[in-house]
Formats: C-alpha cells, structure tokens, sequence
C-alpha cells in the first residue's frame, strides 16, 4: 500500500529551548551568586599531631607511607624530629593515646610506622639535606643529650655553628647509656647520631666541663645550650643506703661489660622505667630480678607495657613495701621493708600510701636503686637571681652578654627522648629569634604551636600552613573507613629475649607498614582522594595544575564536600560582603 | 492488516507494540489496567523488545519513563483518574523537558465518592501541563491515535495524551483493522532526538534556569504548541496515504443547522445517533466532535460553528465554580467572532452515568426552548431530592 517512504518527509523544526549543560545553561546559572559561605581546603591539627611532643605532621607521614613513599614520609618526619629509628623505638608514643583511629576499632601503630620509615632511612643511608647560608654565629651544647644533639641539629639547619660538649666517652646521653640495647640497638642510635654528626657539628667527648672552663665557653661562643640532664643519682635516704649499686650506674655497666649474674637473687627499688629497665636487664644477665615498690603496681609511673613486658620476662613486683634499712648479712644484704597500705588520692591525684603494722626483711645477693635522678651541679640549671623567659620547653637567660639556654630533662615536665627533641627544636628557634631581634619571642614561638606544647620546626620555617582547628573523632566521616585489625609488629621468641640482649620487636615489612599506615584516617589533611570534586553537584571544583580548586562563579555554597571530606581538611567559611 | 474483535484497551497495547517502544512502566488501575498488562505479557513472551518497569507509583512510572525518554528511546505508559493525578508534577516535567512520551489515559471519575466510571475531570485537570491531549471515540481511533500519536510528539517535542473513556471503550470489544509492523515501520521512523542523554557527548538537562531564560524556555513549549494543529494535519495526510483513515482533530456534521451539539469520547457516538433520529423527523441539528482538546483548536471551532443556530456543548466534566470545561473553551474561542452563535453548556454522564440518545433529545429540547442559554451550565437528570 505504501509507495514510497512518505514518513520521512515531515521534519522536526520545532523552537527547543530546555536547560542544559552542553547548551547554556550549566554555565548561565551562576550558582555562586546564592552562596553565603565558602568551602575552603584548610589543614587542620590532628589529635596524634598535636599529642606529640615533637608536632610531627603524623597523618603526612602516614600519607605517604601508605603510598609506598618512604622517603616522603622520613622527609616528613626530619622537619620535626631527628632521630625517628630512636623515637619508634623508645618513645612512650602518646600520639596513640590521642588517635581518632581508636574509636573505630584501635590506634595506628604510629610509632612502630617510625621505626619502620626511621631504619629504611639507614638501611638506605638516607642524608640530611645540607643547609644553605650561615648566620656565622657559634653555639656551645653542653651535653650530647637527646636535647643537646637535636639543639645541634636544628641550629645547624638554621645555620648556626655548634660545637657540642660531651662528658662521656661517647654521645647519646640517656639513649646511649640509660636504655638497654634490647629496646634500642646501638648501631641504630650511633647511625643517626652520625647523621647528624654529618652537617657539620663537632662533638667533643670525654670534656666534662667545669665551672671555669663553663665561663670561658660563654665568653668564646655567642650562645650556650645546657643541656645535661640529670646527672646525680637521688638517694633514698635510708641507713645503709652506700651499700647500694645505682640504676643508672648499673645500666651503663650492663652496656660496656659483658655481665653474667647467673642465679643471683637481685632486687631494685623503684616504680619508674629505670627500675623496670634495671629489671629486665638483670633478667638478661642471668640473675632473678625482683622490684620493690612503695605504692601498687597500677601507680608505678612507668610505662604500662614495659611493666607487662616485664613481668612476662619474669621480673617479679612486690608492691606496697617501703625500704628502711640495708645491711650486709654474710655476703648478702638484708633490707627491711616497712609494709604500706593505702591512703586517700593525693593533691596530684595519685594513690596515696601510708605505713602498716607489719614489716619483714628479704635477703638478695645486690639491690639496686632506681628512683631516679637529679641536677648534678648548680651551674647545669638557670641562676636563680637572672630574670629569664620560661618557655614550655626551654628556659633562656638573656641577662648576661652571651644567652644562655637551658633545657632537657632540667626543664621537662615528662623526661622523655621526645620531650628533650621538642626543648632542642625549641631552643633553636628561640635563638634564632633573639639574634633576629624579634621583639616578641613568645609571640611568633606561639605562632608554631602544634595542639597546647609542640613546636613545629616546619611551620617556624614557612613549610607547613596548619589551622589551629582540631580534627576530633565526630569530624571524620566514617562512612568512608572499615574496621581493620591493627598489625602489630613481630617479637622475637621469648626464650631469646631473656638469653640475650637483642631487640625484642623486630619490624614490618614493607607491606605490613603499607597497610598500617592506610589504616590512618589522614585526619584534617588532604590525601587527593577526589570525594569533594566527584560529589559536588554544581560541578564547582576543577583540577588546575594538579590541585582542586573551587569556581566561585558556580559554588552554591551547599557544604556536600565538606560533608562528604572523609577526613575533614575542608571546612565552611561564611563570606563577608 | 488483518480485523481483530479486541478491548479498546487492547487497540492500545497492540498499537504500543507495533511502534518499536523501548520502554514501558506502569502501575496499575482500574479501568486502564488492562492497557500495561497485556504490554508486560507482550514484552515477557518476547513480542515486544521493550523493556518493562514496574513501578511502586503513578508518580514512579512517569519519572522512569521520564528517564528513559531523555536517554532517547521511545517510551510509553498509561494511567487513569488518581494515577493521572499523582503524576501531576511529573506531567509538567515530561513536557517542560520536551520529550516526545506517549500515555494512554482512561477517562474515570476521581474520589470520592469512590468511582471507577467514566468522566473527563482527570485529564481535563491536566489541560496546562503542556501534553498534547486527543480524546477518541472508540478502539480503532486509539489504536490509530497512538500510532500517529509518537508521529505528532516526536516532530513537536511534546508529549502526547491519548484519551479513551472507561468501559465504553477499554473494557468494549469490536473489531479494530491492525495494521502490520511494516506499515507502521514505514510510517513511524525510528526516534531519533535532538537532545538526548548521550555518552559521547556528556550534558546534564533541565537543571536550573533562571529568570533570565526560564521564560524563553515556555515561550518555545509554546511555539511548539503553535505549530501542532498543522503538523497533525500532515501527519494525518501520512496516516491516510496509507490506512485510508482521518479523524481531523474536530469533525463536524451538518454544522450550519439550527443547533449545534458540540461532544467528545463516547458521547459522540450517542450524538451520531440521536442527530440522526431528528434529522430523521426533519429537525436542523448537527454536530461538531471535539478530538484535539490541547492545543485547543481554537480556528478550526471558530470555522465550524460561525454559521451554526445555536451551540450546545455536552461535558462530561466539571470545573466547580465555573462550567463545563470544553464549553469554557468554546465560548472564548467564539468571543470574539462577529455574530456568534450562543453557546449554550449542559453537564452529563459524570461518574459514568449513561448518555444515551434520550439525553440528547432533553438537551435539544430545553436549546430550542429559549434563545438565550442560562449563565451556569444546565445539569441533565439531576435527581433534585438527593440535593435536598
Ligand atoms: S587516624 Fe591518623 S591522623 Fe588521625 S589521629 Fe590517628 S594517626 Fe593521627
Ligand atoms: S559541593 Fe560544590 S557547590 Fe557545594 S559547597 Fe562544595 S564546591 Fe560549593
């Protein structure tokens, strides 16, 4: 019936006119004009950040770890710290404590990412940058210290000249002779002791310095750092307390004498890492190491995995006993313990004890103190008279004509090897400061603060640009994060533990890091993970040269990325007219 | 072609299945469930190649077939009375999108009272949506008016409604001449869009648009709408090449006599009837059938009745507070032509109450009994004691 093809002679030429991007109208609807606030890219603190006594950029570190980036991430981590082989292994990490990571499921091995990154930086001889420019003006360390060495590191950064001052025969202080090699190898601590050797800083050991040689080194050098730690041991005060060996003195021993204690009976006094470092390494020699503490074992100040390592090895905590009196019996020595009980919470919140009825003698073949240490010479802290700036880590006397800076554990609230890194870097930056002329210190120090005590050395220097804004656990949008077993790092076998004193933790492998560290939420910074850019429903957010950038023509203002960040390192900033 | 004795509802189906439709949705109601039912069969037992969405909702099917239109294929669904109304706001889209849709829609009264009986008010309540809307008097006018149908929407970019009243037609069986897939192959070519959804070209459509271009985008839906009445003219020039049959989109019987009724759907065929009875007895009467209600053909009416008597308008619709709704339409299509004629408007058959040639015959009467039609539309076999 049909002929030929008539439907195709009608055409459609109808006016159409309908809203679309290809058209107009994606590009005709400034969307912009509706907007009243602005999302913008801000790296905030995050908590592991903040928590660290060093500042370290923690979720930067992990970032680029989890790419593979070790380099990166060591890179990170030497803008605040430099000693990481050291810090992964020693350091009581309360950035852990702090992480958002723990309300989901459990804290990131941060400081077992450390070390990992720390020693593949000396496997791979990984160096320093060389610093460019010299201030030429000469500093004097006294002490080769945790602080003194990281103060000789970040002046040297900041170009200054240092020579370092050691009494010991070699550097290091409490990391060279305080921490037993099963927890800190002594190649791995000589290896970025070295590195830093290596921008220039002359070490001068076996120069205990004394008070004149102090007061000509103020007048050769334009500044001075006292940096040395607590050098005298407390004494218990008890009768017969001469007959004790000293914890610290024990330690250093353990380090440079091969030492056999075989089935010796041995006690130590003290509730503190010293004491249970004393045990372990009494463990190691072949002796039966007990502690004898005057509180209970939940108020012993040391670190709660170290008491358990411990007690796992064998050491055996008798709590609640207060020593009285030592004394020889035979070729053993008797202690009388005064028995304790108690009491109310003190001021400082702490359990306090108070004696019982009962007392009883124990008999070992040595007992040894570890209750800690003190100032050695008056000289090693600030003159009580000078008028000084006391700083959260630091305290500087600019009274005389050379500056002089104290710091380390003399000034520390914690005694810890991070603590004595964040006093280096703080001193550093202070004396750079003052010779600027910078006429409110605290002020642009306060400018560097990472959360309430850290110093970030990378912010000092214009590097990293950090919103005060804290990223807390309800800020990550954890619709974005799965459950995951944390990887814990390998130990060696028990049995070669106590026979031995090699390191207890070995390391991940490369995988096991990689994953670790992709368990990190990154908190407050962006990982390029493109949420904002795919969600924005205006199509706002463009890639310009590899970073994202907003259109303020077409943001409507709506917040989707914000929302959507997993991370939260964007936030909403209202618009001024 | 080939007859076949079928539903009115089933002229539908078997029209959707002649023209390569790609997508179908559909939620069912009485009286149009048997228009998707017999597609779904069509598409489960493969003789249709489209695709069959069913929906949780009126609203649903038009959004899906909303979808499936932008993304260029041809697509259809078909609803009734409360389903027409909760697709309202879809209905504005369909046609502020311009997509060239297909429903079939069976006239039934909207609740309460609860009535599932014939009555124009649900597709009338749509008469400013943008949808083109042919009301048909029987199955072979729906079957050919969906044909034509995807012809018309496609050359205008709107979409088109096509009317049949329930049970008088959907649930009525005669024979209806089916044309074979080649003929309308032939007829139909494929649909090819000016705008689709394309993943060789990315665009988003109808996202915001200001008061800046929003009024040039209804201006064009109107100019669109401007240009239909002649495109379905030639369309229907097409349809006529080939199956030799026409429906105008008004037809008119002997239209310069003394009255004129003026009808739509199934009351039309009533009409046919009773003007025949009177002519018969040697009365003037005529009749002009109303197909196309949008775009309201607004000249075509104006020629048709200048020279009739008088005008009788029969709605099966109401618009409360005002009037019947075709004779609202063709009151102000006359109002301004020199001596029109007066239109008088009577309102019957609502709820699917019978219209049969006696209701004709009362309506003639009461138009040859005055000159001048009352303001208000006249109610035909109202029970009075019900309103006490
Ligand atoms: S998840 Fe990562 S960035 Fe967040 S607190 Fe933990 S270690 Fe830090
Ligand atoms: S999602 Fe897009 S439109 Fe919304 S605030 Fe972000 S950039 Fe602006």
């Amino acid at each position: 019936m049909v002929s030929e093809k008539k439907g195709m002679k009608l055409e459609n030429t109808v006016s159409l006119f309908i809203s679309r991007s290809a058209h107009r109208s994606s590009e005709m609807n400034k969307t912009g004009s509706w907007r009243f606030s602005l999302p913008v890219y801000k790296d905030k603190t995050a908590p592991c950040s903040a928590a660290c006594p060093t500042g370290t950029e923690i979720p930067r570190v992990e970032m680029h770890m989890s790419r593979g980036e070790v380099r990166k991430a060591w890179e990170k981590i030497i803008w605040e710290n430099p000693f990481p082989a050291v810090c992964g292994r020693v350091c009581f990490h309360e950035c852990e404590g702090a992480c958002n990571r723990k309300n989901l499921d459990s804290a990131v091995g941060i400081n077992s990412l450390e070390k990992f990154i720390g020693d593949i930086a000396l496997s791979e001889s990984y160096t320093f940058d060389e610093v460019e420019g010299t201030t030429n003006k000469r500093v004097a360390i006294i002490g080769a210290g945790p602080s003194g060495l990281s103060a000789a590191y970040f002046l040297s950064k900041l170009g200054f000249l240092c020579e370092v001052f050691e009494k010991e025969s070699e550097a290091g202080g409490v990391m060279r002779w305080g921490i037993p090699s099963y927890r800190l190898p002594k190649n791995i601590l000589l290896d970025e002791i070295k590195r830093i050797e290596e921008l220039g800083i002359k070490i001068h050991c076996n120069r205990e310095l004394s008070i004149d040689e102090f007061n000509n080194i103020k007048n050769e050098f334009d500044a001075v750092y006292l940096g040395c730690g607590l050098g005298a041991s407390i004494s218990p005060g008890f009768e017969g307390e001469s007959l004790l060996e000293e914890g610290s003195i024990f330690l250093k021993r353990v380090e440079s004498e091969k030492m056999s204690l075989d089935g010796q009976d041995i006690a130590v006094i003290g509730g503190g890492n010293t004491a249970i470092d004393v045990a372990r390494s009494l463990i190691r020699t072949g002796a039966k190491a007990t502690i004898l503490y005057r509180r209970r074992k939940e108020d012993m100040p040391a670190f709660i995995h170290e008491i358990s390592a411990a007690e796992d090895e064998g050491v055996k905590i008798v709590e609640l006993v207060s020593p009285t009196c030592v004394k020889h019996k035979g070729e053993m020595l008797e202690i009388d313990l005064q028995e304790m009980t108690t009491g109310d919470i003190d001021s400082h919140g702490r359990m306090s004890v108070r004696p019982l009825g009962g007392k009883r003698s124990l008999i070992y073949n040595k007992i040894i103190s570890g209750i800690g240490n003190q100032i050695k010479d008056t000289w090693h802290s600030p003159d009580q008279n000078n008028s000084k700036m006391e700083l959260k880590n630091s305290i500087i006397d600019i009274t005389g004509d050379t500056p002089l800076v104290y710091g380390g554990d003399l000034t520390n609230k914690n005694q810890s090897v991070s603590d004595a890194i964040a006093s280096g870097k703080e001193i550093a930056i202070v004396l750079d400061l003052h010779f600027k002329g910078d006429s409110d210190i605290i002020d642009s120090l306060e400018k560097c603060r990472v959360g309430v005590n850290a110093i970030s050395f990378e912010i000092y220097r214009g590097g990293r640009k950090q919103y005060k804004e804290f990223v807390e656990f309800k800020n990550v949008n954890i619709d974005y994060f799965d459950k995951e077993d944390r990887n814990e790092l390998p130990q060696i076998s028990k049995e070669e533990s106590i026979n031995s004193f090699n390191e207890v933790e070995k390391n991940y492998t490369f995988q096991m890091a990689a994953n670790e560290a992709l368990r990190c939420f990154n908190c407050g910074v962006c990982n390029d993970c493109d949420n904002c850019r795919v969600f924005c429903p205006d199509a706002s957010i463009i890639i310009e040269d590899g970073k994202r950038v907003i259109k303020t023509d077409f943001c409507k203002g709506c917040g989707v990325c914000v929302t959507e960040c997993p991370r939260s390192a964007m936030g909403m900033e209202e618009e001024k007219v | 072609m080939n007859e076949k004795v079928m539903e009115g509802s089933h002229a539908i189906s078997e029209a959707v299945r002649l023209c390569n439709v790609g997508v179908v949705s559909g939620f069912p109601i009485t009286p149009q469930t048997h228009i998707i039912e017999a597609i779904a069969e069509h598409c489960s037992d493969g003789t249709m190649k489209a695709k069959y969405i069913n929906v949780e909702s009126e609203h649903s099917a038009m959004a899906a077939i909303v979808g499936a239109s932008s993304a260029g294929t041809r697509a259809f669904t078909a609803t009734s009375s409360h389903g027409l109304a909760l697709m309202h706001e879809l209905l504005h889209w369909a046609a502020g999108a311009r997509l060239p849709i297909v429903m079939g829609e069976v006239n039934r009264a909207l609740g309460p009272g609860w009535n599932i009986w014939t009555d124009q008010t649900d597709s009338l309540s749509q008469r400013d949506t943008g949808w083109i809307q042919l009301y048909c008097e029987d199955g072979q006018e729906a079957l050919d008016t969906v044909i034509f149908g995807f012809r018309l929407a496609e050359l205008v970019n709107l979409p088109v409604m096509v009317i049949i009243d329930a049970f008088l037609v959907s649930h009525t069986y005669e024979a209806v001449s089916v044309p074979t897939q080649d003929e309308v192959n032939e007829f139909l070519p494929a649909f090819n869009p000016r705008i689709k959804l394309d993943l060789e070209n990315p665009q988003a459509l109808n996202q915001m648009a200001s008061p800046q271009y929003y009024m040039e985008m209804r201006k064009s839906m109107q100019l669109a709408m401007e240009t239909v009445e002649d495109i379905y003219d030639e369309v229907e020039d097409e349809f006529h090449d080939t199956w030799g049959r026409r429906y105008g989109s008004v037809e008119g019987i002997n239209l310069d006599a003394d009255v004129v009724f003026v009808t739509s759907g199934t009351a039309t065929t009533t009409c046919r009837l009773a003007i025949k009875d009177l002519t018969d007895k040697g009365e003037s009467v005529g009749m002009l059938k109303i197909k196309m209600f949008r775009p309201f053909p607004a000249k075509g009416i104006q020629n048709a009745l200048k020279n009739a008597g008088k005008v009788a308008v029969v709605d099966r619709n109401f618009s409360f507070g005002a009037g019947g709704i075709f004779a609202q339409e063709v009151k102000s299509s006359l109002c301004n032509l020199k001596d029109a004629p007066v239109v008088f408007n009577f309102i019957a058959g609502l709820g699917g109450r019978d219209i049969t040639t006696d209701t004709f015959f009362e309506m003639y009467e009461k138009v040859n009994a005055n000159d001048i039609p009352q303001t208000e539309s006249e109610w035909i076999g109202i029970n009075e004691q019900e309103l006490k």
